[in-house]
């Protein structure tokens, strides 16, 4: 666990200061075809420190954690602030003043051996290697990473927090009767320290066997036809929907680049069926994959309605972007490592459920899909988004058909959820990829079943 | 206080005397000095005092790796301790191994003497170039710095190489407006070494700032086609990585299932298509000098008129393998020129599109990929018509390299790659 260095500087700190000490851990094993092409442990650590001045920032960071490398790190900020600040000459005023408290630690710290990882990772490959070994390729990727800070500010909350979170990444490939390879991955896992989520590998063989059992049928599979169709997006999906249609465009810092959203606040972006929320550590009565508590400016954590009834409602924000809208800031400003800076990101973004039942909303569509994995995807400043579908069906008459082979989606945000005329009574979260700025970042995504109509790439 | 050359080698010595049989060790460290702009306006300063250091012990074969960032005595020896561990708990390979020694060396890079003032200047100076003759163009991020790094590599074979280097960078986010109407993103990347010129001269950012002016109205392709397309030098580096990535690197060569697993030395492309992969090139800015696996980086050929040379094999990967290891793992393309101008490939082009960049899926391991054409043009009858959106193309990545109509005599260097404008066939491209 971290030792608190910090506090000790609180009376220090000038205008509007962070000071922030942050530990990242990283667990990765590899296993592919049996050989361990990865075994790997990272840490890594520092103090931060970034200070505001009159609409400007300055930061530094050091991999020391000293009181001599905290002085020199504030030194630094502070300097790097006045170089900004004299040469710039924004004079922009303070936002507005926050809610000042402590949040402490949530959750225990812990460590897990590298032989646990290893151990689990051959376990599984034994068990596929032994029911499968007419599979072209399998890897097996044991991954787990934790982000622990400790922040101190000038005003609002001091806190120290904990994210950690675990996974097991299956992925397995055939050859199919064409003479092409045909592959498909699941992430298994969430919220907590491996030996949490994974304490015996027999779990995850029935996870394993419905992989195989569609990796067979996508080997079967046929190329989508290209063009606009009706489509039911598999809860998997809805999540990275929320994300990369929406989520990206209400950023605050892209609204100011010129997001499509700087136009469309208070105005009908989505049927009325569509309601999206960034939650921050709870929703629905649970806790979301990736709680925040406190922001890395010291922001006590909300969720943020962005979409409500189909009317855009609000954007995620920083403390300033949120005194240059007139808005509260909810805690969307978060850093990846120690030596980055808040940045505005999504926490727990999400498409509430609807009241529909998935086979009533397959038995709706004449012709069209039904998609149900996805493996990427990004969105535009424009609304524009494309994700990548790696297993999903026709849909024929009302009833499912073929599998099909990898494809892309795409569609304008905006226009597209405005299609949306069912949504599942259900919903999935999911935790496992990074998502991308100028930082990486874990993200928790989720939402219902989705039918609606989007553009998909074929032959 | 210690170097990194001292810590190298105390870290090394603690790894035998806890019990490896060969270990080898990277310690860095640095400093970076970086300018952010937001939505056009300066923003943040950022200092980072950087050190890494990233340690590989075998034991009986069995190897284990450890990352961190500090150089401290307790530090490292915790680090020793768990990479004991984490070998100790592998499996064995027989093509885990550390590189032999060759020849030592010291390289030195770059820019060792920033100037911050100036290239604050630079930028100030960019802004006013973009404001002034691309008044359509918001800046939504722009990120440049100034990175110095020094770096040792040594193992227990008494391999010994430092890298002393620094340069500049330039990242930015882009996009064009009017009204309530705008393009899509755009962005480039570029290093350098000197501040002599104007920084929005670098590369083909022009290009790209004036074409995204010219995609703030969009209509979808027309239908569905399959056709040409002309993929740019913003581009072609993506496409091809992926490509790499898909047929000729590590994990698809060890588990054979790489369409190209049993095509080195035939041909699988057009004969126009030449790549090398050049670390060492003077218009590449601190290139790699040695590998993360201790050897020395030399330049190399990837494809040469069409018949493939080389994997992008690591050592490890080589041995795993039995086929070479790649000479460099640098990822510094250079594609031949070819001798058509780009506007001869345009008038090539009866109907199809010329592709600044592609968001899609991951593309299958055969190659086959799908996504969308972003900051792109409709040609038709050899002229370029309008910019697109909506627009999906898809084909196979392989099928793609052997399909080459023509390759542009002109390039583009970013300090990182020197690539032409190709233009492919066979291409599906469809609209809404």
């Amino acid at each position: 666990m971290l030792e608190d260095k910090i506090s000790k500087f609180k009376s220090l700190l000038k205008n509007h200061t962070e000071l922030r000490a942050q530990v990242n851990t990283t667990r990765r094993v590899t296993l592919l075809n049996g050989n361990l092409v990865n075994n790997i442990r990272s840490d890594v650590s520092g103090v931060s420190a970034r200070m505001y001045r009159n609409g400007v920032y300055g930061f530094a960071s050091s991999a020391e954690y000293t009181d001599e490398k905290i002085k020199a790190v504030l030194a630094a900020a502070e300097e790097n602030a006045k170089f900004m600040d004299t040469h710039i000459n924004k004079n922009k005023p303070m936002f507005q003043p926050a809610r000042t408290g402590k949040k402490e630690l949530q959750y225990t710290v812990r460590d897990v051996e590298q032989k646990v990882f290893i151990d689990f990772a051959k376990e599984i490959d034994a068990y596929i290697s032994r029911k499968y070994p007419d599979l072209a390729s399998r890897t097996i990727a044991v991954f787990s990473d934790s982000m622990e800070k400790l922040l101190v500010v000038s005003d609002g909350f001091d806190s120290h927090s904990l994210i950690p979170r675990s996974y097991v990444y299956l992925f397995m490939s055939a050859r199919a009767n064409d003479g092409t390879t045909v592959e498909l991955f699941r992430p298994v896992g969430g919220f907590g320290y491996f030996n949490e989520n994974f304490t015996d590998p027999a779990n995850l063989y029935e996870t394993i066997d419905n992989l195989y059992d569609n990796l067979m049928k996508k080997a079967e599979g046929v190329y989508c036809e290209a063009g606009y169709k009706d489509v039911v997006m598999h809860p998997n999906l809805a999540g990275i929907l929320a994300h990369e249609a929406v989520g990206h465009t209400v950023e605050a810092d892209l609204v100011l680049g010129g997001s499509v959203a700087a136009h469309n606040l208070g105005k009908q972006v989505a049927s009325e069926l569509v309601t999206m929320v960034d939650f921050a550590h709870t929703a629905l009565g649970k806790t979301v994959p990736l709680p925040v508590y406190v922001d890395d400016e010291g922001i006590p954590a909300e969720d943020a309605v962005l979409i409500k009834d189909g009317i855009l409602v609000g954007y995620m924000n920083n403390r300033e972007t949120a005194h240059h809208f007139g808005m509260e800031p909810q805690g969307n400003a978060r850093a990846f490592l120690f030596s980055d800076e808040p940045l505005i990101r999504m926490r727990n973004t999400a498409i509430l459920p609807g009241k529909d039942k998935l086979e009533d909303m397959i038995a709706a569509i004449d012709d069209g899909y039904y998609l149900t994995d996805t493996n990427n995807g990004q969105a535009d400043t424009t609304g524009e988004f494309m994700f990548g579908v790696c297993m999903g069906y026709e849909i024929k008459k009302g009833k499912l058909g073929r599998a099909i082979r990898d494809t892309t989606i795409s569609g304008v945000a905006f226009e597209m959820l405005k299609t949306v005329d069912m949504l599942s009574d259900d919903m999935v979260w999911s935790s496992s990829g990074f998502c991308g700025k100028k930082q990486p970042m874990p993200v928790g995504m989720g939402g219902p079943a989705v039918k609606c109509k989007v553009n998909i790439g074929g032959r | 206080m210690m170097t990194n050359r001292d810590i190298a080698e105390y870290t090394l010595d603690a790894l035998k005397k806890a019990g490896a049989d060969h270990a080898q060790c990277i310690v860095s460290t640095g400093k970076t000095d970086e300018f952010n702009i937001d939505g056009g306006d300066f923003s943040l300063l950022r200092t980072l005092f950087n050190s890494s250091i990233t340690i590989k012990a075998l034991i009986d074969g069995k190897k284990g790796i450890i990352s961190a960032n500090r150089l401290d005595m307790e530090s490292i020896d915790k680090a020793v301790k768990e990479c004991i561990a984490a070998a100790e708990s592998s499996v064995s390979d027989e093509a885990e191994s550390i590189a032999p020694r060759i020849k030592n060396e010291n390289f030195v890079a770059g820019v060792l003497e920033p100037d911050r003032d100036k290239l604050f200047d630079r930028l100030k100076e960019y802004l006013a170039d973009v404001k002034n003759n691309y008044p359509k163009i918001i800046l939504e991020q722009l990120v440049s710095k100034y990175v110095y790094s020094e770096s040792v590599f040594m193992n227990t074979n008494g391999v010994e190489f430092t890298y002393t280097c620094g340069n500049y960078d330039l990242s930015s986010m882009f996009s064009a407006h009017e009204g309530e109407k705008s393009s899509s993103f755009n962005g480039y990347y570029t290093k350098f070494d000197s501040l002599d010129g104007k920084l929005i001269d670098i590369g083909m950012q022009r290009t790209l700032f004036a074409e995204s002016e010219m995609q703030i109205d969009t209509k979808p392709f027309p239908g569905k086609t399959v056709g040409k397309v002309i993929i740019t030098p913003a581009c072609l580096y993506d496409m091809l990585m992926i490509a790499f990535g898909n047929f000729i690197s590590d994990s698809t060569i060890i588990d054979k299932t790489s369409p190209w697993i049993s095509m080195l030395g035939n041909q699988v492309a057009s004969e126009k298509l030449t790549v090398y992969s050049k670390p060492l090139d003077e218009r590449v800015v601190c290139g790699e000098r040695f590998t993360g696996e201790g050897f020395m980086s030399e330049n190399m050929a990837i494809i040469e008129k069409g018949v493939l040379k080389n994997f992008m094999l690591s050592n490890y990967g080589s041995r795993k393998t039995g086929f070479p290891r790649a000479l460099n793992l640098s990822h510094n393309l250079f594609v031949e020129p070819g001798d058509m101008s780009l506007d001869e490939l345009v008038r090539n082009v009866e109907r199809g599109i010329i592709m600044n960049r592609f968001s899609g899926g991951q593309p299958s391991i055969n190659g086959d990929f799908s996504g969308v054409a972003k900051n792109s043009f409709l040609i038709e009858n050899g002229e370029i018509t309008h910019a697109l959106s909506e627009t999906m193309v898809s084909g196979n990545l392989a099928a793609m390299l052997n399909n080459i109509i023509g390759i542009s005599a002109e390039t583009v260097c970013d300090g990182i790659t020197v690539l032409p404008y190709i233009l492919f066939d066979g291409i599906t491209i469809s609209g809404r």
